[in-house]
């Protein structure tokens, strides 16, 4: 499962990232860990970006990325 | 090895004095712990070959005073758009030893700990003081607590201090500490904390040379490692924030946790960013602030012009008559009168948008309209330079730079200048004021006020057409994402907001002293001289003036758009600024009425008749038809000098002004002849 199979609200873990080095990268550097609890706050219509809540912060990201973030299910 | 910073302000920075770096995340409050420690002593200038803000200031304390640099914010090292380039190509240099700072002030956003000191813990490598500023603890949530010596102890910089920018606390603390780490030796590992010995063994045989500080150096190898993708597993973002979860677990306590919990902003959000209501809300707020731009800005103009009034009725009173009293009076008051007039608007729109941004609004428009930017070929964070382009198109061009796809960021900077800026603002109130009727329509809107939007919305549609047919034109496939953070909602802090908005309003006198003044007087000279000897009363001596035969060349080519040939010297001296052209005006009706006082320049265009039907000059229709050109028309070109210097090259700002010229004439030929088609004169 990934990140935008989670309803609103809905609270899941990072398994992995499988995205490309500089978008991996930059998740991870912005606290995106393997094991980190993320919140689902927002979806923009139209598969809009999500926002989601990790680490106290409140982040912003293109739907297809966000597919590349997977969750344990 | 072991490093000492006794004596680093020797090899320090700017002509061997001690200086202090602002290193931060966006939004953590830099700019505002900026204005604080510097007050008034601060000036902004480019960084040599680009057009991005430095910004240096005094600090003043009283053991001595520093001089500080503020970088633009940034999330690591590791860049994505130019804007954070910058800021790791400058870190990069001062770990090569070349002018660093003597000490750096790290701002760290207390409510978000863990993500701030990410950046913290980079800039430690460099082996230079750090002192933290642990910003915004006003907003702090109760239950949680911090042990400040704690955490300088285990992280290892030369202090912690908490402070409030908004509540103006803490900054003392902060100066003085500053003055201590100059002073303070301060010892440093040779090698990060996080690596084990095998890493480091492992990431030195790929060390690049040139690093003065070898625990930079490592770092940066393993950074240089991740970013091409083969990390053995080693991942500095991992390393790290171990690393500081760790500290953070031991120096901090909450008594609830709840790193997940929804907070306040997250309500207002329900409302504010709300799937069909959020758009509507937005652009509410966007009619707000342009018919607030006409009702409220209207007393303070009246005030103005009377005092101009007043000045140049006392300059001609106390100045004997003279080729000198007619350039102070016709040239120069009027001139830059009836530019000045237009600073409440400029004022009213600029702390506007402020506040927009400062209350973290912008952030969530940017999500809001991301989808739909991207669709028309730009990007989410495109909204707030073109919204910062109905201000002024040079700044909206350089806050493109956060966007990290180049692609993107060049068609958000074809499109910019059709964003109507403050400076046709002058222009759409002139003729909006003299020749479209104060009358209600609808039963609700004021004409004038809905021209005004008009005229905004023009620019702005085709601003978006015209995005997605460069996109598709320039073709190569975008490789953008959309990553940003929603900050809080914050009550901005009021005099943050009033320095900006201050520092608009002088650059634009500034540029009123300067270029307009400039070209009041050339104006004046062409439009006095020759001098008729015997003028006869038919024919005015400004039409054999030098710049009457300019504007007369000129007309048969602006004929087609219903110009006449003083409109003509006006788009001539346009090119220079568009506001010149109101001045332009005023100096040749001041010139051609050559009276005592100033004349008022809308009631002097609706009085001017054709010297041989009688008929009216300007009617609404060519008010219409100049402002549709003053829509398009590429004529600032300090605009293009800029463009020339983020894109690098001469072809996109030539090509930028062949496509508005083209698009302004034939915008504004179909407006005059569609007109008159339709029956209107
Ligand atoms: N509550 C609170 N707000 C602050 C504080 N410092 C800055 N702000 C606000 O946070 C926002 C971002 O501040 P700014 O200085 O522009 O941040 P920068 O992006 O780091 O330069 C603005 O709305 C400020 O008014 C603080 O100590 N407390």
């Amino acid at each position: 499962m990934t990140l935008t199979d989670l309803s609103l609200g809905e609270t899941g873990i990072i398994q992995k990232i499988e995205a490309d080095t500089a978008l991996s990268n930059r998740l991870r550097e912005l606290g995106l860990l393997d094991g980190m609890a993320v919140r689902m706050v927002k979806m923009a219509p139209f598969k809009g970006p999500v926002e989601i809540k990790v680490r106290h912060s409140y982040l912003s990201i293109r739907w297809n990325d966000a597919q590349s973030i997977l969750l344990k299910s | 090895m072991k490093y000492h910073f006794g004596s680093s302000s020797a090899k320090g920075g700017h002509d061997g004095d001690r200086w202090v770096a602002l290193v931060g995340n966006p939004n953590c409050g830099k700019t505002a712990i900026f204005n604080l420690l510097t007050g008034l002593n601060q000036k902004v200038s480019n960084y040599p070959g680009i057009t991005v803000e430095k910004k240096e200031g005094l600090a003043r304390t009283d053991h001595g005073d520093f001089r500080l640099l503020d970088l633009p914010g940034t999330y690591s090292l590791s860049p994505e758009s130019f804007d954070e380039e910058i800021v790791s190509e400058q870190i990069d240099q001062w770990a090569r030893g070349m002018a660093p700072p003597s000490v750096i002030i790290s701002v760290v956003d207390a409510t978000n700990l863990g993500r701030n000191l990410y950046l913290t813990s980079q800039l430690q490598d460099l082996n230079i003081p750090i002192v933290i500023a642990l910003n915004m603890m006003d907003r702090l949530e109760e239950n949680y607590h911090i042990d400040y010596e704690k955490l300088a102890k285990e992280m290892g910089v030369a202090a912690v201090v908490p402070l409030s920018a908004k509540l103006n606390e803490g900054l003392p603390q902060l100066k003085s500490e500053v003055i201590h780490a100059f002073i303070d030796n301060h010892d440093i590992a040779d090698s990060p904390p996080w690596m084990d010995s095998e890493m480091v063994s492992k990431y030195a045989s790929t060390t690049h040379d040139g690093y003065a500080s070898s625990r930079f150096g490592l770092a940066q190898s393993m950074r240089d490692q991740n970013k091409s993708g083969m990390n053995n597993g080693d991942h500095e973002a991992v390393l790290r924030y171990r690393w500081i979860d760790d500290i953070l677990s031991r120096v901090t306590r909450r008594e609830v946790e709840t790193p997940l919990a929804p907070s306040r902003s997250e309500k207002w959000d329900k409302v504010l960013t709300h799937q069909w209501g959020g758009p509507i809300i937005f652009v509410s707020i966007l009619y707000f602030i342009f018919q607030s731009i006409f009702t409220w800005a209207t007393v303070p103009m009246d005030w103005i012009q009377l005092g101009m009034d007043n000045f140049s009725t006392f300059v001609v009173d106390k100045m004997s008559d003279g080729m000198l009293r007619d350039i102070l009076v016709e040239g120069i008051i009027g001139g830059v009168g009836a530019i000045v007039i237009f600073l409440p608007q400029i004022l009213i729109l600029s702390f506007f948008l402020t506040l927009l941004e400062d209350t973290g609004y912008m952030a969530r428009v940017a999500f809001m309209l991301d989808k739909g930017m991207t669709k028309m070929g730009l990007h989410g964070k495109s909204v707030l330079p073109l919204m910062s382009g109905y201000a002024c198109a040079i700044p909206g061009i350089m806050s493109t730079r956060n966007i990290d796809s180049w692609k993107e960021r060049l068609v958000t900077i074809l499109i910019l200048p059709l964003m109507s800026c403050s400076a046709r603002l002058p222009v759409y109130t002139l003729l909006i004021g003299a020749f479209i009727p104060s009358i209600t329509v609808g039963g609700y809107f004021n004409l004038q006020g809905l021209t005004l939007v008009l005229m905004y919305f023009l620019g702005t549609a085709v601003a978006l057409i015209l995005a997605k047919v460069f996109s598709r034109w320039i073709g190569e496939k975008s490789s953008s994402s959309f990553i940003i953070e929603l900050p809080p909602y914050r009550v901005p802090i009021p005099k943050s907001v009033l320095r900006h908005v201050f520092i608009r309003g002088k650059l634009f006198l500034v540029n009123a002293g300067k270029v307009i003044m400039a070209i009041s007087i050339v104006l004046w000279f062409l439009a006095s001289f020759p001098k008729v000897d015997s003028p006869n009363s038919e024919i005015n001596p400004i039409h054999h003036s030098y710049a009457g035969k300019i504007g007369h060349a000129m007309e048969p080519v602006i004929r087609p758009l219903g110009f006449d040939w003083k409109i003509g010297i006006g788009l001539l001296t346009s090119f220079a600024a568009r506001e010149v052209m109101v001045s332009t005006m005023a100096t040749i009706y001041n010139v051609e009425d050559a009276g005592e006082e100033t004349v008022n320049l809308k009631e002097a265009m609706r009085a001017d008749v054709h010297p041989e039907t009688g008929a009216p000059t300007y009617t609404p229709l060519v008010a219409l038809a100049l402002m549709v050109f003053y829509v398009f028309a590429a004529q600032c070109m300090a605009t293009f000098a800029i463009v020339r210097q983020e894109t690098n090259s001469w072809k996109w700002p030539m090509f930028m002004v062949v496509y508005m010229t083209a698009l302004a004439y034939f915008g504004a030929m179909a407006v005059y002849q569609g007109g008159k088609l339709l029956g209107y004169s």
